[in-house]
């Protein structure tokens, strides 16, 4: 079972490596880098997907790589949302360079796989850096100011995040003379002091720059407003996971032994539900002001990251608790979800904006008139990341909100459920936009193939998820024990 | 295992594409398509009302049960749990029939997007279908969420002048009540460890403590829908933007999804919490009917009294149901769903006719529509019998209903006698209108349209009924009997 993780491993080195030959050829042709890669992370899917039918944990390249359940579920989410973005930008990214932007997209793509299954910081860290120094640049992709701005932005603050990371880490060699995560978090939770606390914080700090945790979330608005919508996309539907399941493999793994914490106030839990409940609630009513179609969605990005967080907090506290199972498994199902939800609806403004050449609210008047299926795909992604039943969206709040709904931290679900009635505020609001406000013209707008095909896709898993949720969550609770480390 | 349940949920869900698609066919075809479906629906749902009539389930039990797993891991689950009882099954044939009235009458009213409303139409009715029918109470908050998602559309698509507002206003104020209601049903579940969301598991076995909070967030999202003073303020807004075939809907279903579930939720599954704080139900009750009534007289759109007539009834409904937990008097239950059937039909004429008076005669406004008897004689009459109806008067059911939760809520405390002033401010602003609207001289030479004869059959259907159940009530009181029961002896058992 594990040849077929190599084998994925491999496929995805070959051809980040080779796709830039395209830009040898004499003509050019126009997509062909596109189709191999759609190809290759096609075939890649497959193979993890058949790893995941049955998942049996193994270690392999010298336990610095392991595959579970866990690792196989982010691997799919963002592997998955990384060929949506492939194929989106089939009719969006012509010209000269594709060989080049399709190379980055499948370094990225490995680097996300690579990080689904490290069991290593170091290994982490590496993968972590193959993910994002590729999307310095592709946030860059556009050659304007604005563009540029972005990433010269995002790369600044990720390479800061990167500092903040390897700082931790280093403080974890020094005090546990290992790098090995399972050895380290054993290490930390024999002998707690003052330098284990702020390695934690410090890698709270470190993945909370991906994962759009709040004191780290201010590069988020920007640089999805600059960079290409397409890159956006990929930004906040696909790496942002991975800091989710770097924070999981480090972070709860501390927390499965270091109860000792419990008894004071400043534990991990209770780190967590503040960083929750101000992440939420900035990122919403951050949300409900903005005129422009890719800073909403940033901002309810980050609120998402708030609502995902929750189902950190009884994990944290007592991660025997049902009420652990419970939230993890919402967490695990939030972030499947909401990489549907955000990536179809990032991809819908992206596709507003490579047509109509805007991006403020304005260009949305009327949508429903203009590009009906666009409009109607983000009607049903916003219903859904608004957590109305039953869609996709609802299934991951429905176990977040339970796993703290009646214990010290009901507080949290009360603020999620508010959080959640303010969010229809905005979501609604560009709904009656598209479907109540007159168009400037009534003109239609072609809607390329290839991002109907996206749509109806992702439509398609948004209401199945919906209506069959049985799958998606039992193979989220299933990852819940790898969790624990080994 | 029966299936007529699920049939009555999906067979509008699923038959929601095919009216669109027939309907972007041929717009025709399309509206009749659409009754001969909703008469299917309400041929369905008559069985389901026709099986709890003659097979009523015992105290506690419910007909036509359903029960799936639906969603399960390690300790969590989810049934896919329906059944029906003597307070779902009128609900269930009233809606099914109003809806059957909403299409025809909306052939005339409705004038762009057809398809698209057509094909939300039989949405609404498959998820309203749903709510009276879900005993899990994860499966009954989908259901209730999804009726918000249609009837947003329809006030803000093809509503009047304020429409985008009142849908905004609408979806905000409903989505939030019925997440703090989601909130509750969790606290409940998480302090039961994680035991069961079905109803019938839940009912009478949640203990004490586990039982305020919760009763408090429900009444947040049913006094929302039904509305209860407070949080009414969505309503006239919505009524009045709404087109008058939603109107109907609104009032005539949508309201009863607040009553029923402050019959079904809040007495069933926290009797003790809601059997101690009773005195603060009636008294939010007593307010919304003297509330509803004292601004229904103020106000100029006719439509907006009618919406104001809707809180003042509605508040007999909440005023009955916890009355009966106080006295043991079950006539305050049975009278409350009694008074929600009469209500949607007796408000369904009145909305419908007002959105027909507003289309032959340009304006909904008391003062400016004059002389009707003589302009619009058949009109007239029927908006004289429409507001009998609705006031209460002898030949129609209405005066039953509110007849028996005012006996009920007297038997609770001597001092809700005054609600008995509140059938005479309806009275008094029904009167004031007709003397306004049908009795005053007209005005110029004004050629309006009266009503075709068979508008006047389609107007007679809602109100007929009325008139037979005041003989024939017993086809609802009886299934209601074991309902109002079985809430009273868990009331009591504290």
């Amino acid at each position: 079972m594990i040849d077929l993780l190599t084998l994925s491993i491999v496929i995805l080195s070959l051809s980040s490596l080779f796709l830039p030959l395209f830009q040898l050829a004499r003509r050019p042709s126009r997509n062909w880098p596109g189709y191999i890669l759609a190809a290759v992370l096609a075939v890649v899917l497959l193979l993890v997907g058949t790893y995941s039918l049955s998942p049996q944990r193994s270690v392999w390249f010298g336990s610095l790589l392991a595959a579970d359940q866990l690792g196989a579920l982010f691997a799919l989410v963002t592997l998955g949302v990384t060929l949506f973005v492939t194929v989106a930008s089939f009719d969006t990214v012509k010209g000269v360079n594709n060989p080049v932007y399709y190379s980055l997209l499948s370094f990225t793509a490995l680097g996300m796989l690579l990080l689904s299954f490290s069991q290593d910081l170091l290994m982490l860290f590496v993968a972590w850096e193959l993910m994002s120094l590729p999307t310095y640049v592709l946030a860059g992709f556009d050659k304007n100011a604005r563009s540029n701005e972005a990433a010269v932005k995002y790369a600044i603050i990720g390479a800061m995040s990167s500092a903040i990371i390897l700082y931790a880490i280093s403080i974890a060699y020094g005090l546990t003379g290992s790098t090995l995560i399972s050895t380290v978090v054993k290490g930390f939770v024999a002998q707690p002091n003052l330098l284990t606390g702020i390695a934690v914080l410090l890698f709270i700090a470190g993945f909370g720059f991906k994962m759009s945790i709040v004191p780290f979330h201010m590069w988020i608005p920007d640089a999805y407003e600059g960079a290409p919508t397409t890159i956006s996309t990929l930004l906040a539907a696909g790496t942002k996971k991975a800091g989710f399941i770097a924070a999981i493999r480090v972070l709860l793994a501390v927390s499965t032994l270091y109860i000792i914490t419990q008894n004071s106030l400043f534990t991990i839990a209770n780190v967590f539900a503040v960083l929750a409940l101000i992440t939420m609630t900035l990122g919403n009513v951050a949300a409900l002001t903005q005129k422009s179609m890719t800073r909403l969605l940033a901002y309810s990005s980050i609120a998402q990251a708030g609502y995902i967080l929750i189902g950190f907090v009884p994990f944290a506290y007592n991660p025997q608790s049902m009420a652990a199972t419970v939230g993890m498994t919402g967490a695990l199902v939030q972030i499947v979800t909401h990489a549907i939800m955000k990536g179809v609806a990032f991809l819908a403004a992206a596709l507003v904006i490579f047509e109509l050449k805007r991006g403020d609210m304005g260009a949305f008047s009327g949508l429903s008139k203009r590009m009906p299926i666009t409009a109607f795909t983000l009607s049903i992604s916003f219903l859904a990341l608004a957590g109305v039943p039953p869609l996709a969206g609802f299934w991951g709040k429905l176990l977040l909100f339970l796993s703290v709904a009646n214990s010290q931290f009901g507080w949290l679900a009360v603020a999620g459920i508010l959080n959640s009635a303010l969010s229809i505020g905005y979501y609604g609001l560009v709904i009656k936009r598209m479907y109540m406000d007159e168009p400037e013209s009534n003109q239609r707008v072609h809607e390329p193939f290839w991002y109907i095909v996206i749509f109806a896709v992702a439509v398609g898993l948004i209401v199945g998820i919906g209506i069959f949720p049985q799958p998606l969550i039992n193979f989220a609770s299933g990852a819940v024990p790898a969790i624990f480390p080994k | 295992m029966s299936f007529v349940l699920s049939l009555l949920i999906f067979l509008p869900i699923i038959g929601s594409p095919l009216v669109y698609l027939v309907t972007r066919l041929n717009k025709k075809w399309g509206v009749s398509f659409s009754a001969a479906f909703a008469t299917l629906i309400l041929v369905v749902s008559a069985y389901v009302f026709w099986e709890v009539f003659s097979n009523t389930p015992a105290i506690g039990q419910y007909a036509l049960v359903e029960n799936y797993s639906w969603v399960n891991f390690q300790f969590f689950g989810l049934n896919y749990l329906l059944g029906t009882d003597g307070l779902s099954s009128p609900l269930i044939l009233v809606s099914a029939l109003l809806t059957l009235l909403v299409v025809i009458g909306s052939r005339k009213l409705i004038d762009h997007h057809e398809p698209e409303y057509y094909a939300l139409l039989f949405l609404f009715e498959g998820a309203i279908m749903g709510v009276f029918t879900s005993l899990n109470l994860i499966l009954f908050y989908i259901f209730w969420e999804v009726v918000l998602v249609p009837m947003f559309f329809f006030i803000g698509v093809w509503g009047g002048p304020r429409r985008k507002y009142a849908a905004m206003k609408f979806i905000v104020f409903t989505f939030v009540g019925s997440t703090i209601m989601l909130l509750g049903f969790l606290y409940v579940y998480f302090g039961m460890h994680f035991s069961s969301f079905n109803i019938t598991d839940l009912s009478g076995s949640i203990p004490a403590g586990l039982q305020y909070l919760p009763l408090l967030a429900s009444f947040v999202g049913f006094g929302v829908k039904l509305p209860v003073v407070p949080f009414h303020t969505w309503l006239p807004d919505a009524h009045v933007e709404a087109p008058a075939p939603i109107s109907v809907l609104l009032a005539g279903v949508l309201l009863k999804m607040g009553g029923y579930g402050f019959l079904r939720v809040s007495l069933g599954l926290f009797p003790i919490a809601a059997s101690q704080y009773a005195w603060a139900f009636m008294i939010v009750g007593i307010v919304s009917m003297f509330y509803g009534a004292v601004v229904a007289l103020l106000a100029k759109d006719m439509k907006r009294m009618i919406a104001f007539t809707s809180i003042n009834h509605m508040g007999f409904v909440l005023f009955g149901a916890f009355a009966t937990v106080v006295s043991g008097n079950l006539l305050g239950i049975q009278g409350a769903i009694f008074q929600m059937f009469t209500h949607a039909l007796a408000i369904g004429c009145l909305f419908m006719l007002s959105g027909y008076i507003h289309h032959q005669a340009g304006t909904r406004e008391i003062p400016l529509l004059k002389g009707m008897r003589l302009t619009m004689p058949r009109t007239a009459a029927i908006l004289v019998l429409a507001s009998a109806a609705a006031m209460g008067l002898p030949p129609f059911a209405s005066f039953l209903a509110e007849f028996l939760v005012i006996s009920s809520g007297i038997s609770a405390y001597a001092i809700s006698g005054i609600s008995i002033l509140v059938p005479v401010i309806t009275a008094a602003y029904f009167l004031w209108m007709i003397k306004r609207v049908v009795l005053s001289a007209p005005e110029g030479s004004s050629s309006v349209h009266d009503m075709s004869r068979s508008d006047v059959l389609a107007f007679a259907v809602y109100l007929v009924p009325l008139v037979l159940l005041l003989v024939f009530s017993y086809v609802i009181l009886t299934p209601s009997q074991p309902v109002a029961q079985y809430l009273w002896s868990l009331a009591k058992a504290t």
